[in-house]
């Protein structure tokens, strides 16, 4: 049996939200150069230089890289073997955010109810997804992610044994219309199986990967190249100016299906990467 | 892109608008306003309503975006564009009322795009995503309007050299179509 203290998880996701909005995750900086390097149009290239300076400024002046300061998604893994001790998970989850969003004067986006609501002022709730494992780890993965890219997520079930082309059609299709919605250079996820509603949870869960992680599976690795590839010829280029770069990484996560069903998710995050796993 | 660079202060005349192509970059001076979904409805409403609006719009910009609250001692917090796409609706009211210019990111409607050809106004795109970048060409700040909106107040901004780049001009041009065409490599079939 291991202990957790509630504040030394409310402490460790504060400071990971602080650092999210204003540095984005672990190696964008370095993705985003190699991005400049690739990119062929004048247009696209001023694009990503501005996005790169932005990194410089929001470091100096201790503000995030961009106004929306999005909604936090959290997929948490609970060991069997550990007891969180002087509070609940969610609520020391809630409470990180409240700090983080006041400390760092975020944006607070978040409105109590679609219809009825008023915004909470505090940026909470935040998305949480809780998974039981073995052992006496704590695992969280956080996602920041703006509204104008969750905007651009979709769902679609295909015939079963539906192809590598049918998919990849769908994507492309999907993209071709909304990616210019979504801030490019984007990074999508792609959830596959499940059902309708696990695609969703899967290529989310796909976008949690950290940036520059491979897929364990070969086959699913070969996938995500090709879709880069055929994602980035599409033409859209950084905020839809035209260009080579549209697309940073493609992630795919996949679950058992019904065998009469193909559900296939695509979810992005916009080029502003906020994503970082906290263990304990 | 065209290569054309300019440098302009705003408010605008129809001759400044009319001479930007798509791809020309610009760098703006002057006063623009920041507003964006809950501002755009309060306008329309209290002009609905035969109330005057809080500023004359004769030859503005007016720029989309919900700034992140202002730290102690600075100007102005992150400050990016925001979709454009969901202000489609206001765009025929703010160019009855003299709008020349509107700040945004990402494609519009169609309708949007004929309007700017007709009414003889421009749409540029800011860097969506680079709200702090963007917040650095900002002088200064002040509540124009509707300061019970909180951060979807009308706000007024004096900026230098703000980085933008035309996407529809005053011929029906479209920089994401031009775009995109330019650099695309892959066909599939279309639904």
């Amino acid at each position: 049996m291991r202990i957790i203290r509630v504040e030394e998880i409310i402490q460790g996701v504060d400071r990971a939200l602080l650092e999210l909005n204003v540095r984005g995750s672990q190696g964008l900086p370095e993705k985003m150069f190699s991005a400049l390097e690739r990119e062929e149009s004048a247009l696209g290239r001023e694009m990503l230089t501005e996005m790169i300076e932005n990194y410089a400024v929001a470091e100096e002046r201790k503000i995030p890289l961009c106004q929306d300061t999005g909604m936090v998604m959290a997929e948490i893994e609970l060991g069997c073997d550990v007891y969180i001790e002087g509070g609940n998970i969610k609520e020391a989850l809630d409470e990180a955010i409240r700090r983080a969003y006041g400390r760092g004067y975020f944006r607070k986006s978040m409105i109590s109810d679609p219809f009825f609501g008023r915004n909470t002022q505090d940026n909470t709730p935040g998305l949480y997804f809780f998974d039981v494992v073995e052992g006496e780890r704590l695992r969280i993965d956080l996602l920041v992610k703006g509204g104008g890219c969750d905007n651009v997520s979709t769902l679609e079930i295909l015939e079963p044994g539906s192809t590598v082309e049918e998919v990849e059609r769908f994507i492309l299709r999907t993209l071709d219309r909304k990616a210019p919605l979504a801030c490019p250079p984007i990074i999508v996820g792609i959830g596959i199986g499940g059902s309708a509603l696990y695609a969703l949870f899967l290529a989310h869960k796909a976008l949690s990967r950290p940036l520059g992680s491979e897929h364990p599976d070969p086959r699913y690795r070969e996938l995500e190249k090709r879709w880069l590839e055929k994602i980035n010829n599409l033409g859209i280029g950084p905020q839809g100016v035209g260009g080579r770069v549209t697309c940073l990484e493609v992630r795919v996560a996949t679950y058992p299906c019904h065998i009469a069903s193909f559900p296939v998710a695509l979810a992005c995050s916009c080029h502003v990467f906020r994503q970082k796993t906290l263990w304990w | 892109m065209t290569g054309r660079e300019f440098i302009l202060k705003a408010p605008f005349t129809v001759e400044e608008v009319t001479m930007l192509e798509i791809g020309d970059t610009v760098a703006l001076s002057g006063e623009i306003y920041v507003a964006r979904d809950a501002t755009h409805r309060r306008m329309l409403e209290d002009w609905r309503k035969g109330k005057e609006l809080p500023t004359p719009l004769l030859g503005s910009v007016i720029y989309y975006a919900g700034p992140t609250p202002t730290p102690p001692q600075q100007i102005v917090g992150s400050v990016g564009p925001t979709t454009s796409r969901r202000m489609d609706r206001y765009m025929a009211f703010l160019l009855e009322q003299g709008v020349r210019a509107t700040i945004g990111k990402g494609e519009r409607s169609a309708e949007v795009k004929e309007l700017c050809a007709k009414k003889k106004a421009v749409y540029f795109i800011a860097c969506g995503g680079a709200g702090a970048y963007l917040a650095s060409f900002v002088m200064k700040k002040e509540i124009c309007a509707y300061e019970d909106l909180g951060a979807q107040a009308l706000l007024r901004l004096w900026v230098r050299d703000f980085p933008l780049v035309v996407a529809y001009d005053t011929r029906g041009g479209d920089l994401f179509e031009q775009g995109r065409s330019a650099f695309r490599q892959v066909t599939f079939d279309e639904p």
